[in-house]
């Protein structure tokens, strides 16, 4: 039994290894989709043609065009821009509404902390899709109140984090140190607490992001993200979905691309989460 | 071998609905007393529109449900003419102001009570009280109701209002007995083929077959049950046999046209399609008529007819569909607009100095390809385009906020076509997917046409009405096009009607049986 054990250790780093390899492939052929798609095809993702409606993949539109007569491979590289874009601002919003709110009440005492994470509290007791749906309803529609209903959704989570990895280094050798030294609470939150909890932040960054693309794509999907036409991934599998035994490529490609990514991050935040958490740093590399 | 049976079947039962049904039900038919009733099997289900109320007299907007178990003086005949449903015949003054109809013997309501004029009578007296709806029009023009015996019931008018047998179809006759009467109607005690049953809001209506109804024969099914979910894609349910009926989307229709057991009929009035132009409170540029026609220029209607319809659309620029009586073929051959002229459309905007690319433009529509379709043209024509697509009500409800430039919608059948001009009246119902426009010079023309007795000069007055609307661009036609039901196969004895409605006096869901037990 142990003899198998050992044997299989090395497996799972080389595993890991690759994972993290195709990962960054995956992410990398998306960015460059991104960049040079539209360019390279030459078209533009609004415009229609109904005369060619559903016509499959060829030289002029190499995967097709959708039931508006789109091009389906410039909407998919524009998509990769926009989803992409809501995905890393959502998550930038809500580290910027959880983790530095959540670390700032944290260090200005129980009277900040107690109202900040109740706040959080309340937040989290919903589940995210219907809360940003909720707040949709009232911020109405548009990339930036995506974004902003998406990172609302997601930012108790890193308050959390944040708040744990803080007490955690709380008790740490050279933030007692810093306390001796007189060093005022902020200060030593931004010049000593801050980048031992960087680590924390971003592993749980990679983990959120994929939800926030999935979120993206289901608020879109339910119609009430992005206006329409807007060729988000979500966007794109909603429109296609009506005509899905008939041109099944339309909603065939988004959802690889979308499924595609998604698995990258994943792979991403566990690799990061094994390189990067505290206790379980090591395992991994 | 099914597909072989199902066809013997339903021509088989088409045939025998012919020889014992419908010939037995054309107006001035005598009626007969329900008798014994062959076995009822099977519930139909179905699925077009949703049931808002329980209250027959309190919608306004499309139906399809109320028709199973409320019925009307009149009936929609497959032409549009008013054809005798619970009134057995009618006469009218040589003025055209007093209708007197001779009510059907032998109606029973669904508690075993037979109907009589009174009962006529309280039904008009609560909707003209109730002062909404589709009726509220033609109920402040009467003058007097009056029911002289059982069988008798005059209406009188001011004035001579043309389109009454038609809007009448639309006077459910509900018993005053039915709980709710005095405010709303909970539990509607009516005379249709099937009783209300048990009502689900926005899930379903269950109504078994009413024993004693008054056309011998029918119902054919033992119940039928509505889905009244806001499904749009009802495919799977009908090729899995789950639905019966439903409503057919043009883009679902290749998939239903390809399953064997499916047929797909269309119903007999259109649907119009349009954009309407913001006409309470237009904001600047749009209210330049001048800046909408230059719009209305960079129409495609080709193009957008064939996303909303398929090929079921035939373009136009009238409230009418071509070949009704409304439409006129001269006005049809003038449109300007028949074909996009997006050159024409971006000089007239320019030499009004508006240019498009400073210039916001906020679309309120439906979810719908349609209205992706008119907002890319929008932006083609360089506007800064925000869309804003939404459900029903969401987008009735900003459209009544008026803060918005360009609807791109479409409106059902209708049992007149009075009731599609009543949109564009000053106080008419539901006027915010046309920009509710208040012109005292068009409705006077339609108030001419609603009371000329003449049907020449109705349509001619109509028509005066139109080209008004059509000079100020408040809403351009784009065109018309068929609803699609579709029905499994082994439903036998089903045709859609005119309107969305699922019975009538001569087809619908009381003829309709199921064979195989289904």
């Amino acid at each position: 039994m142990q003899a198998s054990f050992a044997a299989a250790k090395p497996a799972s780093k080389a595993t890991a290894f690759r994972a993290e390899i195709a990962a960054y492939a995956i992410l990398g052929a998306v960015a460059l989709l991104a960049l040079l798609g539209p360019t390279l095809s030459g078209l533009d993702p609004m415009t229609q043609s109904v005369g060619g409606s559903h016509a499959g993949p060829g030289a002029a539109h190499w995967l097709g065009q959708d039931h508006l007569g789109r091009d389906i491979f410039t909407r998919l590289a524009v998509g990769a821009r926009l989803t992409m874009t809501v995905a890393l601002a959502s998550t930038a919003t809500a580290i910027l509404f959880g983790a530095v709110l959540g670390l700032l009440a944290v260090v200005a005492g129980r009277w900040a902390e107690w109202p900040v994470f109740g706040a959080f509290d309340l937040v989290r007791a919903m589940p995210s899709i219907l809360l940003a749906m909720t707040l949709l309803v009232a911020l109405g529609p548009g990339v930036p109140s995506v974004t902003l209903a998406i990172g609302i959704a997601f930012a108790p989570t890193f308050a959390y984090v944040a708040r744990a990895a803080w007490m955690r280094e709380t008790s740490a050798g050279y933030v007692a140190a810093a306390n001796v030294m007189g060093s005022p609470p902020l200060t030593t939150l931004v010049r000593h607490i801050a980048p031992n909890i960087l680590g924390a932040i971003v592993t749980q960054a990679a983990i959120v992001i994929p939800r926030a693309i999935t979120t993206e794509s289901v608020l879109s999907f339910f119609g009430i993200g992005v206006s329409p036409g807007t060729p988000t991934w979500g966007r794109m599998i909603a429109d296609a979905v009506k005509y899905v035994e008939r041109a099944p490529l339309a909603a065939l490609v988004p959802v690889l691309a979308l499924s595609m990514v998604t698995l990258a991050f994943a792979l991403l935040g566990d690799r990061l989460r094994l390189r990067w958490d505290p206790l379980r740093k090591g395992i991994a590399s | 071998m099914t597909q072989d049976f199902g066809r013997r079947t339903f021509f088989g039962g088409a045939a025998a609905l012919a020889a014992a049904g419908l010939l037995d039900h054309v107006p001035g038919a005598a009626p007969r007393a329900a008798q014994a009733q062959t076995a009822r099997t099977g519930t139909l289900k179905i699925a077009l529109l949703g049931l808002d109320t329980s209250d027959p007299h309190r919608h306004t907007g499309s139906i399809s449900v109320q028709q199973v178990y409320a019925e009307a003086l009149t009936s929609i005949a497959d032409d549009g003419k008013a054809i005798p449903y619970l009134a057995e015949s009618w006469t009218i003054s040589p003025d055209g102001k007093v209708y007197t109809f001779k009510i059907r013997q032998g109606v029973k309501f669904h508690n075993g009570r037979e109907m009589t004029a009174a009962d006529v009578k309280a039904n008009a007296e609560r909707v003209r009280d109730l002062r909404r709806g589709w009726l509220a029009a033609p109920m402040q023009l009467v003058s007097g109701f009056a029911a002289p015996d059982a069988r008798t019931f005059v209406m009188e008018m001011k004035e001579p209002y043309g389109p009454l047998l038609n809007v009448l179809s639309e006077l459910w006759i509900v018993a005053p007995e039915s709980p709710g009467w005095a405010a709303t109607v909970q539990t509607p005690i009516c005379t249709g083929p099937f009783k209300f049953g048990t009502w689900v809001p926005n899930e379903r209506l269950v109504a078994p077959a009413h024993d004693a109804y008054w056309q011998a024969g029918l119902p054919k099914v033992a119940a039928v049950e509505f889905n009244l979910r806001d499904t749009v894609d009802y495919t799977l349910a009908l090729r899995a046999g789950d639905l019966h009926i439903a409503r057919a989307m043009a883009e679902h229709i290749p998939v239903l046209k390809a399953d064997p057991n499916i047929e797909i009929q269309y119903m007999k009035d259109t649907s119009w399609i349009f954009w309407s132009f913001n006409n309470r409170k237009p904001r600047a540029p749009f209210d330049n008529v001048k800046v909408r026609e230059a719009i209305a220029y960079a129409m495609d209607k080709p193009a957008l007819l064939k996303v909303w319809s398929g090929e079921a659309g035939v373009a136009t620029n009238q409230m009418a569909a071509p070949g009704n009586f409304y439409w006129d073929e001269a006005l049809h051959k003038a449109d300007k607009h028949a074909k996009p002229d997006r050159a024409k459309a971006l000089a007239m905007l320019k030499a009004e100095g508006v240019d498009p690319a400073r210039t916001p433009l906020r679309i309120v529509s439906w979810q719908n390809d349609y209205s992706q379709a008119c907002a890319q043209t929008m932006r083609e024509l360089g506007f800064q385009v925000e869309h804003l697509a939404l459900d029903d009500i969401g987008a009735q409800r900003r459209l009544g906020q008026y803060d918005w430039d360009l609807a791109p919608f479409g409106s059902g059948p209708r049992a007149d076509i009075f009731l599609r001009y009543v949109r564009l009246l000053s106080d008419g119902p539901n006027t915010v997917l046309w920009g509710s426009p208040q012109d005292a010079g068009f409705d006077d023309l339609v108030k001419k046409a609603v009371a000329a007795v003449d049907l020449d000069q109705r349509r001619a007055f109509y028509l005066q009405a139109w080209r008004h609307a059509m000079d100020k661009y408040w809403t351009v036609v784009v065109g018309h096009s068929a609803e699609a039901i579709a029905n499994r196969r082994d439903v036998s004895g089903w045709t859609p009607g005119f309107t969305w409605g699922s019975a009538r006096v001569d087809g619908g869901a009381g003829y309709a049986s199921l064979v195989r037990g289904s």
